[in-house]
């Protein structure tokens, strides 16, 4: 299936006017997915931290959203341990007329702004909950940890 | 009689009769040819007298029976006869002497007898001794009446005498000495009013029905005046129209009837036949050269006419063939054709009467201008071998130039035109001799009676005339007139036949109008040349009259003043108020200079004045309109409209007056070569306009299916009259003959909406079940009409449901008549069901038209400008810039349409509400605007259509034209010009339609110059259409049957005015059939074709009416065609007839939905 100009033009654009602190690259071989790096947003425990994620854009986008999915371990409320991402836009709120630079964007506004009452991992928002700036804490140790290498 | 018959049939008779005798059977051919071989040369009845005095060798009879003695047969006649001659009478007269005697003098004993078994029956009983002797001396006595010398008479008397034949009658009587042998007998004809049902004779009336035919008893009395008996039903025949129209007398001798006649016994008479003079007098053909078959302004008359004349051919033909009269010189082409042929061809037409006896005879219909047309529908392969010839368009054929009264500039191949047309109006050379009309027979007066006796002569009349093909009789020579001084014009369509007429009326004129012009008034005294019967007609030797469809009148009048140098063109339109002129007094050769050069009429006025001369008593020359002046020259423009020689418009044609007469025509042949006759008749070109005559060569031929031989007759009477060019053909170098811009046609496909759907699904269930029940039952014919009913319904439901139930509104002309019908069958103007569903469909319209008002009106100057920008960027989901069809929001938010009709399929797939995708406002649908920009808005001097959507905003519907949505009064800026359209219209509302919203989104498009032509075959459709078109600032023009001349010269006249202000109309609604014919359009380059004919012919040729000469541009054509619907099954009903039609684009004309597996193809 050739690819719909759209994700052509989105690529071309990803490329040509990147946004600062986020990355998307395609894999050659498969245009529809792409690697994915996210600073963590300042004045956040996840400040400093690279963190990488996998885009794949389904058949049907953009009537679909794009799966993603953080390849880095990640302590927050709405990321499970498998690195899938609980966010709105990815699921009820998507609307074809978004696009990966801002779903991406909106990701990385996520990490600046967790939201444990809609939680994803439910130990990591109890905790938050609970006990918020040791989850914090506990999140600057694991970002230190696995996005910093 | 055949002579070498005559010994087996006796022979037959001897072996019934007389088994002994079969000796006598052996001995009997040399006897015979031992016979003087003068009895035997002169096989002519009529002159056996000549043997009766020469030979006077004493008889003597070795085998005559005891019964018939020769000596007394010898004493009777009084002269010794030839011995074997009397074996013969004996033979013949079964040795009953006093028939014998009988038969000798007339010699009927010649003639073959049939049926001798049964007369054998009753006769040979009463021995002839007991017979007074004296009677039988009756026989000669005729003779003696006789005057012996030859008498020359100055004129014909009362009738004379013509030749004689024998005929076995039989008797109705019984009784004694009712008839005897050698008694003057009386042939009579009693006709009955043909109605009535009373016995006749005091038979009852059932003689007559067994026959099934009219009356042609014919009945014989003694010389008491009393009724004895009646001629054989195979003689009454042919004798009683002779009888009955006057031609003849007969009068008859008994030769021999039994003395007790017994009801049916046979009666021999010899009868004598006379012309009379009033056969030579009569009206009806005393002018041969004429047109034979004057039809008069007697309508009444008509029915009748062509019957009796045809009884009267083969009364006539059976009669010369009976008396053995031979005509003295015939004409060739004559000779070739059998007269069995004619009689054959005679019969069929009886047969033919008998076989369609069952439906409305044309008498009782003839008053109705839609009659039964005859003759076998031509197949399209046989059309096109018939054309092939004519076409053979020989492309060096020389030019000429028109005269320089002429203004345009002629193509070659008009030239071309012109010079075969000068060449066939001035053919007059052939008219100087006087050659013998190819279809008569010369006949020479006999000189001696059957009794060879002379009759008297009269002065140079010993010759008269017989058409055997028509009927006809006279006694003046029948001059072959070359009447045909014109032709058949059949160029295609567009090819500019009404130019090469002018460039004709300009180039050949009469010398009286040559004299006018040169003023030299002196010479205008000669008289015309075509003489007239008539009193009062005068001539008009300036003068050519253009009859022509109402709807083209005012362009002929236009085209006329094209044509012509200013001045040296005078033209009357004699239509509605301008008939009051007397066009005796305006186009006589005194008034020449001021006579109009041309007069057009149409054919209701030809067809309104031969009735009310009709109805006048025929006085042609008082009424003072067309029929009172010979013109020099009629053109029947499409003439196809005469093609049934039934019609009263087409007898009315025939008796217009004119030299020089021509017919212009697509279809010479639409679909019946009968057509073709018609136009013939018009043309006056003999022999062929002669109905019997064409009924011999091509109708019988064709009909007995010998198709080559009919077709090869066609092509023969074609071929030199008639030029025929096409649009494609090619001149040798490759060319084009007319180079036309390109056509493109497009099949658009329309989706119905729900509610139309539900309506159309209703109707075509119920359809189907029809069709289904009664092809199970085996009805099909008998439901065809209503299945029929049920198919328009279907094609009305697929434009516009309401169509299909506003009886107001579906008022279509004869298909009307047919939706009624089916109603009262199917009950289905009580039928709630689909009344439900067309109820829901214009609530749902209502309800739309009350929402719509919300959202389309948050539309602000603002908004539309944003929405302008943004729809010609990029799509929010495809990216594509600038979008494709884009569409708006209510809340503002453009896309390409098919982006967003995706995505609110893929969320409403997944049971979401579909949400804007940017702003994610939940998002109805049907609140989703097509934003339509408008062609040319660059141009800055358009005017934006009126504001009045501010007020009428009720007015506003699914469609809504936002452009002009509140612009600042006097707003400097240029208003965005777009607009917006609901893309999915709640319903197809009451006053619009799935197809008027795909028809409003083209016209939409185009740019404000670009004229178009719509066109639908219901003028209810286009009645719906109008509104839409007003309300979306579209002006526009109509024109269908129902206006009248002034009215649809107007409105061609406006839409092909070259202003092109948005003011200035720019769509013409025209119904397929007023617009199908004849008008040009060329001002138009778009073609909307509403909703499919059956026929793509006719479709294409309402195209024709813009793609024709004198377009410019590129023509593009849309065909709407409701997807998954009857409609496209009709295109392939269309594809199948245009595969049959072939090539060739003619022959094929209307004609309905057609066959069972039409209906198969529609419905199964």
């Amino acid at each position: 299936m050739a690819l719909p100009k759209r994700i052509i033009k989105e690529t071309e654009r990803l490329m040509s006017e990147p946004v600062p602190g986020i990355s998307a690259v395609p894999h050659e071989d498969n245009l529809r997915y792409f690697d994915v790096t996210i600073d963590g947003p300042a004045s956040s425990p996840y400040e400093g931290g690279k963190f990488r994620a996998e885009l794949f854009l389904p058949d049907d986008y953009p009537m679909t959203p794009p799966k993603i999915r953080f390849l880095t371990k990640i302590y927050h409320p709405n990321i499970d341990k498998l690195g899938r991402i609980c966010l709105d836009v990815l699921k009820s709120n998507w609307s074809p007329a978004l696009q990966i630079r801002t779903i991406l964007l909106s990701i990385q506004a996520l990490l600046g702004a967790p939201n444990p009452d809609d939680p994803l991992a439910n130990d990591v928002a109890q905790r938050w909950k609970e006990n918020e700036p040791a989850a914090i804490q506990t999140a600057r140790e694991w970002t230190k940890t696995h996005a910093m290498a | 009689m055949d002579i070498d018959n005559r010994p087996t049939k006796r022979r037959k008779f001897f072996f019934a009769e007389n088994p002994e005798d079969d000796g006598g059977d052996v001995t009997l051919p040399n006897v015979e040819s031992s016979r003087p071989q003068s009895a035997t040369s002169s096989a002519e009845k009529d002159t056996l007298s000549e043997t009766e005095h020469n030979d006077l060798q004493p008889a003597n009879d070795p085998i005559s029976k005891d019964k018939f003695d020769v000596d007394t047969f010898c004493a009777f006649v009084g002269e010794q006869v030839d011995r074997d001659v009397v074996q013969k009478i004996q033979d013949a007269s079964n040795g009953n002497i006093e028939r014998a005697v009988n038969m000798y003098f007339d010699g009927s004993w010649k003639a073959n007898m049939p049926a001798r078994n049964i007369q054998n029956q009753a006769s040979g009983i009463t021995s002839w001794m007991s017979r007074p002797s004296t009677s039988v001396k009756h026989s000669p006595s005729k003779s003696e009446d006789k005057p012996t010398v030859p008498v020359t008479l100055k004129h014909m008397a009362s009738e004379r005498y013509i030749g004689s034949f024998g005929v076995e009658a039989w008797s109705t009587k019984s009784g004694t000495n009712l008839i005897r042998p050698g008694e003057v007998v009386n042939i009579e004809r009693t006709r009955l009013a043909p109605k009535t049902k009373l016995g006749r004779g005091g038979k009852p009336v059932t003689v007559v029905n067994r026959y099934q035919k009219a009356d042609v008893i014919t009945r014989f009395t003694n010389s008491r005046g009393e009724e004895v008996g009646r001629l054989p039903e195979e003689t009454a025949r042919w004798v009683s129209p002779l009888l009955d129209q006057k031609i003849c007398r007969l009068q008859g001798t008994c030769v021999y009837a039994e003395e007790r006649l017994r009801v049916n016994d046979t009666v021999f008479l010899q009868i004598q036949a006379f012309m009379l003079k009033s056969a030579f007098e009569s009206s009806n053909f005393v002018k041969p050269s004429d047109d034979n078959r004057e039809t008069g302004f007697f309508l009444e008359k008509e029915s009748t006419e062509e019957k009796d004349l045809r009884l009267r051919q083969v009364a006539l033909v059976k009669l010369f063939d009976e008396i053995n009269l031979l005509p003295t010189t015939t004409n060739s082409k004559t000779a070739k054709h059998k007269k069995q042929g004619l009689l054959r061809a005679a019969e069929m037409a009886e047969q033919y009467d008998k076989e369609k006896s069952n439906k409305p005879k044309l008498s009782d219909t003839s008053a109705s201008p839609e009659e039964e047309e005859d003759g076998e529908e031509l197949e399209d392969d046989q059309l096109d071998m018939l054309y092939q010839k004519a076409q053979q368009f020989d492309f060096n054929m020389p030019e000429a130039q028109p005269a320089s009264t002429f203004a345009l500039e002629l193509r070659k191949y008009q030239k071309q035109a012109l010079h075969w047309m000068l060449n066939k109006e001035q053919d007059e050379t052939s008219k100087k001799s006087t050659s013998m009309h190819p279809l008569w027979e010369e006949y020479t007066w006999p000189t001696k009676d059957a009794n060879d006796a002379p009759l008297p002569t009269i002065e140079d009349q010993d010759k008269f005339y017989v058409n055997l093909y028509s009927g006809e009789i006279s006694l003046d020579f029948p001059v072959q007139e070359q009447n045909c001084l014109g032709g058949i014009l059949a160029d295609e369509m567009g090819l500019g036949k009404t130019i090469e007429m002018f460039s004709l009326i300009h180039t050949n004129k009469s010398e009286e109008a040559m004299a006018a012009t040169a003023k030299n008034v002196t010479s205008v005294n000669r008289l015309p040349r075509l003489p007239q019967s008539s009193n009062s007609v005068v001539p008009a030797p300036c003068t050519t009259l253009v009859v022509a469809p109402m709807s083209l009148l005012a362009q002929w009048d236009s085209e006329a003043m094209k044509s012509s140098l200013p001045g040296s063109m005078k033209t009357l339109v004699y239509y509605g108020s301008e008939k009051g002129t007397n066009l005796q007094t305006l186009c006589s050769v005194s008034n020449a200079a001021s006579a109009p050069n041309v007069i057009i009429t149409s054919y209701g006025v030809v067809l309104s004045e031969f009735n009310q001369i009709a109805a006048a008593g025929g006085d042609q020359g008082s009424h003072g309109g067309l029929f009172s002046v010979d013109f020099f020259r009629i053109i029947l423009d499409e003439a196809h409209t005469i093609k049934n020689r039934q019609a009263k418009t087409s007898k009315a044609c025939y008796e217009l007056k004119a030299k020089h007469r021509w017919v212009l025509t697509g279809t010479p042949i639409v679909n019946r070569l009968e057509d073709l006759f018609s136009l013939v008749r018009f043309l006056k070109v003999e022999p062929w306009s002669n109905f019997s005559f064409w009924k011999t060569f091509i109708t019988v031929p064709f009909e007995a299916k010998d198709f080559i031989r009919a077709l090869n007759v066609v092509q023969t009477v074609l071929e030199p009259l008639v030029l025929r060019r096409t649009k494609d053909m090619k001149t040798p170098e490759g060319e084009a003959l007319v180079p036309l811009p390109p056509r493109e046609i497009k099949i658009e496909e329309v989706e119905l909406s729900k509610t139309e759907r539900e309506v159309y699904d209703l109707i075509f269930t119920r359809a189907k079940r029809a069709f289904n029940e009664s092809i199970a039952a085996g009805t099909l014919l008998k439901s065809y009409t209503t299945i029929f009913a049920q198919i328009l319904r279907l094609r009305q439901s697929c434009c516009h449901p309401v169509l299909t139930r506003n009886k107001d509104v579906v008022a279509d002309e004869e298909e009307a008549a047919a939706a009624a019908a089916a109603s009262d069958v199917n009950g289905l103007a009580d039928d709630v069901d689909l009344q439900d569903l067309i109820e829901r469909f214009t609530n749902d319209a209502k309800a739309a038209e009350k929402e719509a008002k919300d959202p389309i009106n948050t539309f602000t100057t603002h908004a539309l400008k944003q929405i302008q920008t943004e729809s010609s960027g990029e799509c929010p989901m495809c990216s594509e810039e600038p979008m494709i069809n884009p569409v708006v929001t209510t809340c503002w938010h453009t896309s390409c349409r098919n982006c967003l009709e995706a995505y609110i399929k893929h969320e409403t797939d997944k049971g979401e509400k579909p949400r804007c995708p940017v702003c994610r406002e939940t998002i109805n649908p049907r609140d989703i605007f097509e934003v339509v920009k408008y062609g040319g808005s660059s141009d800055n001097n358009t005017p934006v259509p009126e504001n009045n959507d501010d007020e009428d905003a009720e007015e506003t519907t699914e469609m809504y034209s936002s452009s002009p949505v509140h612009p600042p009064p006097n707003a400097q800026t240029p208003v965005p010009r777009i607009s917006l359209r609901r893309l999915h219209p709640y319903s197809p509302t009451s006053s619009t339609s799935a197809k008027i919203a795909a028809l409003l989104r083209h016209l939409t498009s185009l740019p404000i110059t670009t004229k178009s032509v719509v066109f639908s075959q219901f003028t209810s459709f286009l009645d719906l259409i109008a509104p839409q078109l007003t309300r979306h600032n579209i002006s526009h023009l109509r024109l269908d049957g129902t206006m009248n001349q002034k009215m649809r010269t107007q409105v061609l006249r406006s839409f092909t005015s070259e202003d092109t202000t948005s003011s200035s109309p720019r769509v013409l609604l025209l119904s397929l059939r007023a617009g199908g014919v004849g008008l040009n359009l060329t001002a138009a380059s778009r073609c909307y074709m509403m909703d499919p004919w059956w026929s793509f012919a006719v479709e294409a040729q309402a195209i024709d009416r813009v793609h024709r000469m004198g377009q410019t541009e590129r023509v593009e054509v849309v065909r709407f065609i409701v997807k998954e619907s009857i409609e496209g099954r009709m295109l392939s009903v269309q594809e199948r007839k245009m595969a049959v039609a072939g090539t060739l684009g003619v022959g094929h004309g209307s004609g309905g939905g057609g066959s069972i597996e039409d209906l198969q193809t529609l419905l199964g």
